[in-house]
C-alpha cells in the first residue's frame, strides 16, 4: 500500500479530482470540453517538460517563460511581415536554442549559479522581446499555413495535442531508452559520482539547458501559431504554472524526480482545475487559492509517505 | 449509526446543491473576464459588472485572464463550454481572441466588450474616445504652463489606451513648440511596475532638478508614484511642476483635493458606469431580446469622461 501511495498518491489525488469535477461541474465531461482542457495545456505541457529537462541534470533554468516570450515575438515579426514561413519557425527555435545554449556556457564554463544565470537571461530576453515590439503586440491576418502549425487538425485531432505528445514521446524515449538520457538522470542524482565514471558533466548539463531553451523555442512557435498574435509578455504566466507542474510531476510516478508522465499529468491537473472550477461557477481568486492548497496537499500527503518510508528502512 | 448520518448528511447537501444548480439554469448566468485583474481600472470594470448583474439577481463569475493570452483564450473556451448566457470582457483584446469571440456567436452567447475596441464578433464595445481624453490631458497640462516651459512624461506603451493618449500629446506638442520635452521614461515592466516608475522617473528628475514645469502621466497609478517623489522632494510646491494624468477614482480625486499633492487634474473615464452599463445592455439583448441596432447603430457605445481639477473635485469626492 505505502509504495503505491508514494508513486501514485498524487496521480490518485488527480483522478479524485476529475470525479469530483465530473460530479458538479456542468458539461465538464463533454468530448468538447475534455478536448479543451487538453488543447490548452500543451503550451503548459511543453514548456515544463523542457523545464523538467534541465532539472534532470539539477539545473534550475528561469528563464523559459521569458525566452518563449521573445522566441515567440521574433517569429511574429517574421510572420507579420511576410517573410517565408520557414523563417519565422526557425527564428522561433533558434532563439530558444540560442538562449538555452548561452544559459548552459553561463552555468557550465563561466560557473554562474543556474538561478543567477538564468535569471540574467530572463531578464535579457525580455528587454530583447520589448525591444522587437516597442510593446505593441503583432496582430494582423497571418499566412494561414503559419497558423495551421497552431490551429490544425490531424484526423481531427488538434494539432496542438499531436505535437504536445510527440515532444512528450520524445523526452521519455530521451530520458529512458539512450544513453544521453541516462547521462542525464546520472549527473542529476550525482555529478561528482558521474564526473568520476568519465561522463562529460559540462556538456550533459550544457545539453539540458540547452533542451529547455529549445523546448521553448518550439514552445513559442506553437503559441504564436495558434493565437495569430506576438506579445512581448505573451508567455509571462507559464513561469510559475509550468514549475508546479513539474513538481506535482516530481510526487508521481518516479518520487523526487522529473519525470515526463508525472510533468504531464501535473499539467494535466493544473489545467483541469482552471477548466472544473470555472465550470462550478468558481471566481477567479478561488482558482488561485485551489491551485496551491491541492500542489501543497498533494505534495504532502506523497512526501509524508515517502519519509515513513524511509524511515522503515 | 453514525454513518447512517452522514449518509443522509451527504445526500441532504447534494440535493441542495442540485436544486441550487436547477435554480441558477433558471436565471441568466454571465462570465466577466478582466484582462488583467491586478489593474485597478480592469477591476474596477469587472467588479461593478457583477455587482450589476447579481442586482438583477443573476448569476455572475468574475475571471482573472493575469494579462496572458492563453490564459484569456482558455476562459473564453471554458464559458462557452458552461454555455454562460453571456460574457463581458473587461479591456479584452478581441483581435488576438478573434477566434474565440467567433466561437462564442456561433454558439448564440453575446459578448459586450468593456474598451477592448470593435470586433466583428461582439455586438457592442462600451468606451470612452481615447483620442478626446488625450487631447484634453494634454492641452490642460498646457494651459496650466501658459504654454511655455519643460516638460517630463512618464508613458506606457503596453496598453492601447495609454499609447494613444502618448501619441495625441506628442501631437499637441508639435504645435507648441515654446514646451520642451526634457526627457521621457517608458514604463516597461509590468508586474513591478511602481518600482519601475519610480526608478525611471526619478533619474529624470534630478537630471533636470529645477527646470521641470510639467509631468504628464499615461494613467493615475503612475501619476500617483511621482506625485509621492514629488512630495518628498525639498523646496517642491504644489504647481511646479504641475501633474497630470488620467483615470479618475477616489485616490486621485482625494489628491487633486489635498494642498499638498502635486496632481493637478485628471480626466476621470466612468470604470464603473462601464461596467454597469455592460449589464443593462447585456439584459436588453438576452432578457428583453431588443434587436442589436435599437441599442446603438455602431459598434461603438461611448461613455462621457469628465475633466476633474481643484475646481469641481469635491463633487467627485461626495460620489
Amino acid at each position: 500500500m505505502k509504495p503505491l501511495m508514494i508513486r501514485y498518491g498524487t496521480f490518485f489525488a488527480s483522478c479524485a479530482l476529475f470525479v469530483l469535477f465530473a460530479i458538479f461541474a456542468p458539461n465538464f465531461l463533454s468530448l468538447g470540453n475534455l478536448t479543451n482542457i487538453v488543447k490548452h495545456i500543451s503550451f503548459l505541457a511543453v514548456l515544463a517538460l523542457g523545464f523538467s529537462l534541465a532539472l534532470t541534470t539539477a539545473e534550475l533554468d528561469l528563464s523559459f517563460a521569458n525566452v518563449c516570450s521573445v522566441a515567440s515575438v521574433s517569429a511574429g515579426w517574421l510572420v507579420h511581415n511576410n517573410y517565408p514561413l520557414w523563417s519565422a519557425v526557425a527564428a522561433g527555435l533558434s532563439v530558444g536554442l540560442v538562449a538555452g545554449l548561452l544559459n548552459g556556457i553561463l552555468v557550465t564554463w563561466v560557473k554562474v549559479p543556474s538561478l543567477i544565470a538564468t535569471l540574467a537571461t530572463a531578464s535579457i530576453a525580455n528587454g530583447f522581446a520589448f525591444m522587437i515590439t516597442q510593446g505593441v503586440a503583432f496582430v494582423g491576418a497571418w499566412n494561414p499555413d503559419f497558423l495551421w502549425i497552431g490551429r490544425g487538425n490531424v484526423a481531427g485531432v488538434p494539432i496542438l495535442i499531436v505535437w504536445m505528445a510527440l515532444l512528450a514521446l520524445a523526452a521519455w524515449f530521451l530520458l529512458k531508452f539512450t544513453p544521453t538520457g541516462l547521462r542525464m538522470l546520472t549527473v542529476g542524482q550525482a555529478d561528482e559520482a558521474a564526473r568520476l565514471a568519465g561522463i562529460p558533466v559540462r556538456r550533459i548539463k550544457m545539453l539540458g539547458l540547452a533542451l529547455s531553451g529549445l523546448t521553448a523555442g518550439i514552445a513559442a512557435v506553437l503559441m504564436t501559431a495558434n493565437l495569430a498574435s506576438a506579445a512581448p509578455n505573451s508567455a509571462g504566466d507559464f513561469m510559475l504554472t509550468s514549475i508546479a507542474a513539474v513538481l506535482l510531476g516530481m510526487t508521481m510516478f518516479e518520487p523526487g524526480r522529473p519525470n515526463v508522465p508525472g510533468t504531464l499529468c501535473g499539467a494535466l491537473t493544473i489545467g483541469m482545475l482552471g477548466n472544473g472550477l470555472v465550470l462550478m461557477g468558481a471566481q477567479y481568486y478561488v482558482q488561485d487559492i485551489a491551485l496551491g492548497v491541492i500542489i501543497v496537499a498533494s505534495v504532502a500527503v506523497s512526501s509524508s509517505f515517502l519519509k515513513r518510508a524511509a524511515l522503515s528502512i | 449509526m453514525s454513518t447512517r448520518r452522514e449518509f443522509i448528511q451527504t445526500a441532504g447537501a447534494t440535493v441542495a446543491l442540485a436544486s441550487l444548480g436547477a435554480q441558477a439554469q433558471t436565471r441568466p448566468s454571465i462570465g466577466i473576464i478582466g484582462f488583467q485583474m491586478s489593474s485597478e481600472t480592469h477591476a474596477r470594470v469587472a467588479n461593478a459588472a457583477e455587482a450589476a448583474a447579481k442586482a438583477k439577481g443573476w448569476t455572475a463569475q468574475v475571471l482573472n485572464s493575469r494579462g496572458e493570452m492563453p490564459v484569456h483564450i482558455s476562459q473564453f473556451d471554458t464559458l462557452i463550454q458552461a454555455k454562460v448566457s453571456g460574457i463581458i470582457v473587461a479591456m479584452g483584446k478581441p483581435v488576438e481572441a478573434d477566434a474565440q469571440f467567433k466561437k462564442a456567436k456561433e454558439a448564440g452567447i453575446p459578448v459586450i466588450t468593456v474598451m477592448s475596441g470593435s470586433s466583428p464578433h461582439a455586438p457592442f464595445d462600451i468606451s470612452v474616445n481615447e483620442y478626446s481624453v488625450g487631447s484634453r490631458a494634454a492641452v490642460y497640462m498646457l494651459d496650466l504652463m501658459n504654454y511655455r516651459g519643460n516638460i517630463l512624461t512618464q508613458r506606457f506603451e503596453g496598453n492601447t489606451a495609454t499609447r494613444i493618449r502618448g501619441k495625441v500629446l506628442d501631437a499637441v506638442l508639435t504645435e507648441n513648440t515654446a514646451v520642451k520635452l526634457l526627457g521621457t521614461h517608458t514604463m516597461a515592466r509590468t508586474a513591478a511596475w511602481r518600482d519601475d516608475v519610480k526608478a525611471g522617473m526619478s533619474a529624470l528628475l534630478l537630471k533636470n532638478q529645477g527646470q521641470v514645469d510639467g509631468i504628464w502621466a499615461s494613467f493615475d497609478g503612475q501619476a500617483y508614484v511621482i506625485d509621492d517623489m514629488l512630495q518628498q522632494t525639498a523646496g517642491a510646491a504644489r504647481g511646479k511642476p504641475v501633474l497630470v494624468s488620467v483615470d479618475g477614482g477616489v485616490e486621485t480625486y482625494r489628491r487633486i483635493a489635498d494642498p499638498k499633492s502635486f496632481l493637478m487634474a485628471t480626466i476621470a473615464i466612468p470604470f464603473e458606469r462601464m461596467g454597469t452599463e455592460s449589464v443593462n445592455v447585456m439584459e436588453r439583448l438576452v432578457v428583453k431580446r431588443e434587436p442589436h441596432d435599437s441599442i446603438n447603430a455602431g459598434p461603438y457605445i461611448y461613455m462621457q469622461s469628465d475633466l476633474v481639477d481643484k475646481t469641481n473635485v469635491a463633487q467627485y469626492i461626495k460620489k
